[in-house]
Order: C-alpha cells, then structure tokens, then sequence
C-alpha cells in the first residue's frame, strides 16, 4: 500500500502556493540548452522528467547569490547601523533532486557552527522541500559514491518516486511535509520500483587518506595544470558556501552584503601584502578538493560533496572533482 | 522634481579640462544663462573617459549624458580626443545592442572660445530630456521576450587520420626537444602532454570546439617551457592578436593548425575559412569550400544578432535583463577567454571599487558591459564565453554586435590580417564624427 499524487495534483498544489503569495522554485528550461532551478511564475513552467539535473543548485534559495545583511548611514560624523527586515516569505522547492537536498543538512552545520546565522535559518524554517528521486543519471553523476543514492532521503520532507508517466508514489518524511501533502494523496496499491543509481566510482575514505598525506605530491601539479581558475564548479556546488563581504553604497548610506566567492579564485587568499599562500591553480585545486573530502568531515564528520555532479558537468575544460576523486580511487597519483 | 512638482532632468557632463572645460567657464564669465541641470564632471581629458563613466552617471540617477572635448586637432595631448572618438563609435554600438536610449547620450567638440555653443548644447539637451522624462527603463526587465538563440551548424566527423597524424607529429616534436609540452584536446577536455609516450591522450574529433589558446596565459602551462599548441582556423585568431598586442612571441610557441571541418556550434554556421594560415604547420586536408559560403558574406554576426537589433531599445533591455538576472559572477566567461590576460582584473580592484562586484542587476549589467567592451575590436568570434557560462547566457550576441560595428565602420576583423594595427590604440583622421555635434 502506497500513496501517489498525480502531476495535476502536483501543479494544483504550485498554484495554490503562488495564490497565497508564496513563493515555489523548481527545475525549468530557461532556454533550449539550459535548465535550471528557477523561481516559478506557474506550474506549466515545471520540468519533471526527461532531464538528468538543472545546471545550477538549490543552495541559492536559502544561501543567496547576494544577499544584504545590514544597512547604514552616515549621520554627520556618525555611523547609523539598522536591521534589515528578516525573509518572511514561505517558500516550497518542488521536484529538487535528492543530491541537492542531501546538501541542506550539510549546510546547516556550516551556517549554525560559530554563529547562527539568522538569514539562513530563518530561511530554512520557511522552506519545504519537495524532492523527486532520479530515473535517469548520465556519466558526471556519483551520488552512489558518496553514500547517497537516486531515492536518498536526506534533506526531504517528501518524496516522489516516479511510477507512470506523470504518476508518482509519495514519501513523507517529516511532519512538515505531512502537513503539505494532507488531503492531495490517493491510496494505491503500485509501489515504485528503486531507481537504478550511477556505479560506485570512488571510496571517500581513500580520497581522504591520499589527500591528508600527499600535500606536496606532484599529482596536483599535474591536475590542476587545466584548470583555468573560473569559479563556475563552485558556484554550481550544492554544498560550497564560502562567500566575501563587501559594503555597498554611496557617500551616504548603504548596505554590508555578503555575495558568493570560491576558492578557484586567485584573489581569494590573496593577502593585503601580496603574498598569497596559494599562489597556483594546483594548489587552489588542492583546496577545493581537501575542503571537502579532508578538512571539513574533521570538523562536522562528513563530506562536503553530494555528488551531484554539476562541477564535471559546468566545467567549461571538463575537470570537476569526479575526474580528480576517480585518479585518486585508481591510484593512478601512485 | 522641482518646487511645482515638475520633473527636473538631471544631466552628467563629462569634459575635458582645456577646451570644454574652459568653453562652459567662459559661458560663465560672460554671463550667458543656461539650466543648472548639468553637473560637470571634470576630466584632463576625453581619451581619459572610460566608458564605465558613462554606465555610472546612468546607474546614479543620470537621466542624459553628455560628453565634450577639444575639436579635432585641438587635443592638449595631441590625439586623445582622436582616440576617444573611435572608442564612442564602438562603444554607442555596444549601448544599442544592450537597448541604451541612445537619444540620453551625447557627444560634443566644444573649445574654449565656444561659450555660446556650451549654452545652446546645454539648453537643448536639458529641453530634450525634459521631453522625455526620467531615464525609467535602465536595466529594466519590462517583460518583453526573450534572446533569440541562434542555429548552430550540423556537426560533421573530422577528416580521417588527421588524429593519427596529429599524434605522430607531436610525439616527433616532443622526442626531438623542439617542444617540451604539446597543448591539445583530450576525451572530455584540454590536455597537456609532455611525454612521448602521452601522445594517445591527444584526440581530434568533432568535440573539440574550444579554444585551448586560453592557455598561453596560464602562468602554470608557461612554466613547462615551449609549447606546441594545437588550434582550429578561428582559435588561430586570438594568436594573431595577442602577438599584435606584444602578449606571445613566436618563436616560443609552435602552433599545429588542424585543418576543420566545423563543431556544430554556432560559430561554425558563419565561419569562412576551414583551414589555418598562419600556422607553423597544417595537419589534415578538407574540402576547400568555406563552410558559411564565400568570405566575408554578410551578415557576419548572424541571423539571431540581426533579430535582437530589429526589437525595440526597450525590448532588447528586457531580453539582456532577463539573462543577466542569471548571472552569478563566476567569470568563466573571463577565465576560458584567451584574449581576458590581465592579471588582475578591473573586477577585481577593489580600492576603490570600479566594477560593482556583486551579483545583482546593476553589478551584472556593470561586469558584462566592461568584459565586452575590453574585448571590442579585440574579440574574435570563438564563442568560448558563451560556451562556459553555466548560466547559458548567450554573451556571443554582445561580442557579435562590437565585431559588426568594427567591420562596418572600419572595415576591421580581429586576427585576420597579421599586417593590420589593432584596433583600439590606433586612430584616423577619417573616421566618422556624424553623431559628435
């Protein structure tokens, strides 16, 4: 025994998000080769099927491109700071693939580690999310690899597997996703199958042994010799979140912003005296790499990688940490 | 607004410190009376106002723009109004393709003897503006459609043993000493090869649309030691220009041309020439038809630049509001450009902030706009902007639109003729002036 809603049941759900003022995001072709999570204006603009992910991640509905922290203004020869008025509006991420709701756990950690961060979590109570478990996954997927799976939970408050053709079996995991999904299921007795995941290609604990001991191997040199310092894997990432913090402004007022940065970036560590301790590509390679496979399950006990894929698939000379991670598991640095 | 609740234009003159400067001090002096809507912004020179300057005033609130400098020949420092003037003529091109009401920009020759002409400029534009009302539609999504995408090209296979040749060629090269490290394409990316034995990572097939000549700007590839570089007839363009811009000597590189017949990519739909000509050796034969028909058939830029210049300003502004709302800044449209070799970028200065850094409609419009005007005149078509940019954004169109302007008003391709000065940095007595009153 099963429950399924329909894909009319999903987009009569959108709509009336949308009547209420709320806001729903989803994966939608922006244009012929692109799909991305977008905001959505309707329902007709949701892509369900047919696709292996939208090019960028979910991480931007809670963890914005820019984002204003607070404002000032100068008063004479004072500063006036004021609070900015907190997102209030409830948001539903519909049809997110597991792997990027896999990454809202992972950044919980991050955005509540030394500080709370109040914009995040505010925006993480508001949001639900809806995710719809893979039945496709090309070359650059590796979820199975980093102990996630086309169907994992992690992240979700409901999941839809795929059963026909716009018919999908619903799994309610949290009591918020019981609360949106009440009164919109069919009992059934179809049981969706499990999806096919992509094969294992890589054991994460021997990419963290090779990379806590081979800081200076001669296999980053060669690695990260393509690499051309864009930070579009980063920025595709569901999981990177470092960000800069600039004031934006006039000689008046203005705001402190926070906006996304990476560290694929040359002036990332660049210090105010010039030296910058990664002075190459490799090195910064080298960073990206360890941040998420080494230095961040010491501190929070898991990976920072979800295996989406994105960063192979947006790579514009085809590096992303897949082709990395697999030399690595095939001991080709050896 | 004034006191009656009228709108009151708000007009940036920028001029140059010895003619115009001193024509509006003279207007002064004589006491010719004209609006005070004009706040002038004083410059040494016009060759001295960057193009960003022009972009700020509107994004502060500007509702016309003018600038003013000495008349042809009066330069104080001999030819920066000269250059200047080429620049706008690209430059008003770029605004165009972008949806920029041009009718709030001017440009004037005003000298220092010309007080009345100051008074009679700044009357009139402050009159028309005023006609025309606030400048509301700057980086306005106003809802109209969207850019139109242009065909590409059907892919077809690669001439047969051209690979095989490529790989023999190169392991000769490496063997031999004459080059320590060859720069190739690979399966699923760019590849560099420095053993012998490596050569079988080297492909050529047609998956290889991008321009590995990005690489000679890479301080890590340059450390290997001379290269071997493998190029198509466009990625043969950008070395053209960056030897014309003292960026590569050739006698450091050894460049293979691969005779192609085309990557299915849009480029490849308006490409006149298949196989390289200025290459140290070709590798591979093709039929010896240009695959967009004759050289230099218009329309260069394509049937999708021909239809995002036939909207209206305001229609073309939505169309560009809409993508850039998409962009995130990760600059792979900087990073995979070979002709981007700065090494720190205007972005990236940051005291004081030039380019607004952050992600938003203003800052995107600000970085898209000086990333495609520092390529004017300088770009040469290999689309790899537009190819990286994870956003799909189809910055070509913006790229296409400054080629054309080149091609129209000086008759000028980018890396087509070895003999030719660049673009930028040279000037003519000759060219046109007919939108400078």
């Amino acid at each position: 025994m099963s429950f399924t809603i329909t894909q009319d049941g999903l987009s009569k759900l959108v709509n009336e998000w949308l009547a209420r003022g709320k806001r729903v995001a989803g994966p939608s072709r922006v244009k012929r080769d692109c799909i991305l999570y977008v905001p959505l204006q309707g329902p007709d603009q949701l892509l369900l099927e047919d696709f292996i992910r939208p090019a960028n991640s979910l991480k931007e509905f809670l963890f914005p491109k820019h984002e204003r922290l607070f404002g000032y203004r100068i008063n004479g020869n004072g500063v006036e700071l004021f609070e900015l008025e907190p997102p209030k509006t409830e948001q539903l991420l519909i049809a997110a693939r597991p792997c990027d709701a896999a990454a809202l756990p992972i950044l919980d950690q991050v955005f509540n580690w030394d500080c709370a961060d109040e914009f995040y979590n505010r925006r993480r109570q508001l949001t639900t999310v809806v995710t719809l478990a893979c039945s496709a996954h090309d070359d650059a997927c590796f979820c199975t690899s980093v102990g996630l799976s086309p169907c994992a939970e992690r992240g979700s408050d409901v999941m839809l597997v795929k059963l026909d053709r716009g018919k999908y079996e619903v799994r309610c995991h949290t009591e918020k996703g019981r609360s949106l999904m009440e009164g919109r299921l069919e009992p059934s007795d179809q049981v969706a199958s499990e999806p096919l995941g992509p094969e294992k290609r890589f054991d994460p604990a021997e990419v963290r042994e090779f990379v806590k001991h081979n800081f200076a191997s001669a296999f980053w040199q060669s690695e990260g010799l393509t690499c051309l310092g864009c930070g579009a894997c980063a920025y595709t990432c569901p999981t990177c979140h470092c960000f800069d913090i600039i004031d934006e402004g006039n000689a008046n007022e203005g705001a402190r912003v926070r906006n996304w940065d990476s560290c694929q970036f040359s002036m990332f560590t660049q210090h105010a005296s010039g030296h910058n301790p990664r002075e190459n590509q490799p090195a910064r390679q080298r960073q990206r790499i360890s941040h998420k496979f080494d230095i961040y399950p010491e501190k929070f006990g898991e990976i920072l990688c979800t295996g989406c894929g994105n960063c192979t698939r947006n790579c514009p000379v085809g590096i992303g940490a897949l082709s990395v991670l697999t030399e690595i598991g095939h001991g080709e640095h050896l | 607004m004034n006191e009656a609740g009228q709108f009151e234009p708000k007009i940036v003159a920028y001029v140059c410190n010895w003619c115009t400067y001193l024509g509006a001090d003279l207007a002064g002096t004589t006491r010719l009376e004209y609006p005070p809507n004009v706040r002038i912004i004083r410059l040494p020179c016009t060759g001295r106002i960057d193009f960003n300057l022009i972009v700020k005033a509107f994004e502060i609130g500007a509702d016309a723009v003018l600038v003013s400098g000495c008349h042809p020949g009066d330069c104080h420092y001999t030819a920066g109004n000269y250059h200047a003037r080429r620049r706008w003529i690209l430059f008003r091109e770029l605004l165009e393709a972008l949806g920029f009401e041009m009718e709030r920009i001017h440009f004037t020759w005003i000298s220092a003897a010309e007080g009345r002409k100051w008074q009679q400029v700044v009357t009139e534009i402050t009159e028309q503006t005023r006609k025309l009302g606030p400048y509301k539609n700057l980086y306005a999504d106003t809802g109209n459609g969207s850019l139109p995408i242009p065909e590409a090209a059907p892919a077809v296979d690669q001439p047969a043993g051209s690979e095989g040749s490529l790989r023999q060629r190169c392991h000769q090269l490496l063997a031999d000493g004459t080059v320590k490290v060859v720069i190739g394409y690979g399966t699923g990316g760019p590849v560099c090869v420095t053993k012998p034995a490596d050569v079988g990572r080297l492909v050529w097939n047609n998956q290889c649309s991008s321009n590995l000549t990005t690489y000679l700007k890479r301080q890590e590839v340059r450390k290997l030691g001379r290269a071997a570089i493998v190029v198509k007839v466009c990625d043969e363009r950008a070395l053209v220009v960056l030897e014309k811009e003292s960026q590569l000597d050739r006698k450091d590189l050894h460049v293979m041309g691969m005779a192609c017949n085309g990557m299915g990519q849009p480029k490849c739909a308006t490409c006149d020439v298949r196989v390289p000509r200025f290459a140290d050796e070709v590798i591979g034969e093709v039929a010896s038809v240009p695959l967009a028909g004759p050289p230099n058939a218009a329309p260069r830029g394509g049937a999708a630049l021909e239809v995002l210049l036939a909207k209206s300003p305001a229609e073309r502004m939505a169309c560009w509001a809409r993508e850039f709302e998409r962009c995130v800044k990760c600059y792979a449209c900087r990073q995979v450009c070979p002709l981007c070799y700065c090494e720190r970028c205007i972005v990236e200065k940051n005291r004081p902030t030039v380019i607004d850094p952050s992600p938003t409609v203003k800052g995107n419009f600000a970085w898209h706009i000086t990333r495609a005007f520092h390529l004017a005149g300088r770009c040469i078509g290999c689309d790899e902007c537009t190819r990286a940019c994870p956003a799909g954004i189809d910055l070509r169109l913006l790229n296409l639109s400054l080629a054309k302007a080149a091609e129209e008003h000086f008759g000028y391709r980018a890396g087509i003729n070895r003999d030719v000065e660049p673009l930028i940095g040279a000037y003519s007595l000759q060219d046109k002036e007919n939108f400078i009153r």
